[in-house]
């Protein structure tokens, strides 16, 4: 068995296990997540909006306090810490693998509800006898059987001579449906659906890649060595007349496909991309702001 | 009567179809004759080589499987060469996901297949347990890489494998596994992906511990910054980097050939040895080719249109 708020080592939020005190946490936190929950459940509308606002807070407060309160070095296990800094330091980091067990749990969560969700709106649809409805029997069927064959699988690998099945020539009726279903259908659709953007760019490549500017001239002629750069046979062509002319020319050996491109992507593509990505940081610091402190209303605002 | 269409309004409305036509026979046909191209390795890919080749036989590397299927034509390649050189070099893995809930799957599925191949050789299996471990799919991968920078222990805590003779069993009781609690506690990380969990890894964990990539060729250049300032070993982008590791598994770095040419070189490394009379092939070689045809396609069509449009524009200045 194991549990979230279980660890070999003891601090305030893991226990060792089946002490007292790990059964006490666990019933404990099942208590206050069945009241939370009938709470919310129950509570007036306009009283929820505090509640997730306030939950919110707590739950990003904790992330900004790990990274930036000062934790203490090279603090043993069985060590116990000095003071208050390092107490709340060693307190936080504690606290650390049963937060991300509980964000994952939650975000697992989400498979349920996105099952639940398909369901309910597919069953509708096949009751109905609304358009496309056959699309939805097709739909519930593959998730059905997918869900059964994997379930199955992963069952008859469980026993003591599961990493048996690892070759192939020991499975049976439920392993070759599982290959079957996600290698044969799943994943070889998946594929095929990631393929056809090579016929979009193409097309578009075809069509709207004019040089109608200066600016459209450079980034071509830009692009075009780089993309060449990445054809080895062009490149070895290429630098090979290139050494031939140069005849141990340092300056004219600048002028091989590979030291041109790579003198791109070191100066502007490396340098354009970081400017990106600090201007994505940014937003996202931003958004990640309003979010902890609830002044965002789309989206996942209560 | 319709106007007959000028030179340069012809070349500007090829019909798509015939585009496609040719798009599918050219990346079709020379997956047939898979030849050797030509090829000099990125300083990138090198790096990547030389990191895997330092780790000691016998650690243990965490490696990360962000990939599925949808970018198997660059993944699933990388992945294979990076398991054959860590197989080869008896270096355990530790698999884990963050990014997809069949990524775990695929990967088992390609060790499988990898562990066919070396026992045709009459090479030992690369065992479940013993060899690595399937950690599994972590839903939340920003908390969860997160918690590994703190304790991978605590992170990976409940989380089982298949253990021989035993079933389903905490996989810290295997063997690759003991005495290592922090992410500093393993020589190296590697993630192969097809998805943004390369950017979380630098975000949460540089610093802690060296990290190389393997990435599909749209994520390149974003990777290309962690490379420059140094946040990461190594990366291998696209067919490219998958098609520069193969080369390197076969002719190593610095390393002198059976007619005593050495292939690659690099002032930055000694002499690092390959695998020269194993199988070093794999997709790298079956796809390359056909890159070049693609590639040399889309350039075409650039032109094509951009010839039509000159054509177009100097015909109506008349």
């Amino acid at each position: 068995m194991n549990l979230i708020l279980q660890s070999k080592v003891p601090n305030f939020w893991a226990q060792p296990f089946n002490s007292q005190g790990l059964w006490m946490g666990v019933i404990g936190g099942l208590i206050v997540g069945i009241l939370l929950f009938l709470g919310l459940m129950f509570m007036p509308a306009q009283f929820r909006r505090p509640v997730v606002t306030f939950c919110t807070f707590i739950g990003g407060a904790y992330w900004v306090l790990l990274y930036i309160f000062p934790a203490p070095i090279d603090l043993q296990k069985t060590e116990m810490p000095t003071g208050p800094v390092e107490s709340i330091g060693k307190w936080l980091t504690d606290a650390n693998p049963v937060v991300v067990s509980i964000s994952g749990t939650v975000t697992a969560f989400m498979l349920g509800l996105g099952i639940f969700s398909l369901l309910s709106i597919h069953l509708k649809r096949i009751s109905r006898r609304q358009k496309d409805w056959v699309y939805s029997v097709v739909l519930l069927v593959s998730l059905v059987s997918m869900t059964f064959f994997g379930y199955a699988d992963y069952i008859s690998r469980q026993g003591p001579e599961g990493t048996k099945l690892d070759l192939q020539a020991n499975w049976g009726l439920v392993n070759y449906g599982r290959d079957l279903l996600f290698d044969g259908l799943l994943q070889q659709m998946d594929a095929a659906m990631f393929s056809v953007i090579a016929f979009y760019i193409l097309s578009a490549a075809y069509r709207a890649f004019r040089i109608r500017s200066v600016e459209a001239t450079i980034l071509l002629s830009t692009a075009l060595l780089v993309i060449l750069s990445l054809m080895g046979a062009v490149a070895f062509i290429w630098n090979g007349s290139v050494q031939h002319l140069a005849n141990g020319n340092d300056f004219l050996l600048n002028f091989q496909l590979t030291e041109i491109a790579g003198w791109i992507r070191r100066t502007f593509e490396t340098s354009s991309l970081r400017g990106i990505a600090f201007g994505v940081g940014i937003g996202a610091l931003a958004m990640g702001l309003r979010i902890w402190l609830s002044l965002e209303r789309t989206g996942g605002g209560a | 009567m319709q106007p007959q269409k000028s030179l340069g309004e012809k070349l500007q409305s090829l019909p798509k179809q015939v585009l496609y036509l040719i798009l599918i026979v050219l990346t079709s046909v020379p997956l047939f004759f898979p030849v050797k191209v030509p090829n000099e390795p990125l300083e990138s890919s090198i790096d990547l080589y030389a990191s895997l080749m330092a780790v000691k036989p016998g650690e243990t590397v965490l490696l990360a499987s962000d990939w599925t299927n949808s970018t198997r034509g660059e993944s699933l390649g990388q992945f294979n060469s990076v398991m054959r050189i860590l197989m080869r070099h008896n270096v355990n893995v530790v698999l884990y996901s963050t990014g997809d809930a069949q990524a775990p799957r695929v990967a088992q599925d390609a060790i499988a297949k990898l562990n066919q191949e070396r026992m045709a050789t009459g090479k030992p299996e690369y065992k479940r347990w013993e060899n690595f471990v399937s950690v599994g799919f972590f839903p939340n991968g920003e908390a969860t890489v997160n918690g590994m920078g703190t304790s991978v222990r605590a992170s990976f805590n409940g989380k089982k494998d298949f253990a021989p003779g035993r079933g389903l069993t905490d996989v810290y009781e295997s063997p690759i596994l003991k005495g290592r609690e922090k992410v500093s506690d393993f020589p190296l990380l590697i993630v192969v992906t097809g998805s943004k969990t390369s950017n979380i890894t630098v975000e949460r964990l540089s610093g802690k511990v060296p990290i190389a990539f393997a990435v599909t060729g749209v994520m390149g250049p974003e990777t290309g910054n962690f490379y420059q300032s140094q946040q990461i070993v190594g990366f291998a982008s696209g067919l490219k980097g998958l098609y520069d590791l193969e080369g390197l598994m076969e002719d190593g770095v610095n390393t002198p050939d059976k007619s005593g040419n050495v292939v690659v070189k690099s002032s930055k490394y000694g002499p690092i040895p390959g695998f020269p009379g194993e199988k070093n092939d794999g997709q790298g070689r079956a796809y390359y080719p056909t890159l070049h045809f693609a590639v040399g396609l889309l350039i075409l069509a650039v032109i094509i249109g951009n010839v039509g449009m000159f054509l177009s524009r100097a015909g109506g200045r008349k």
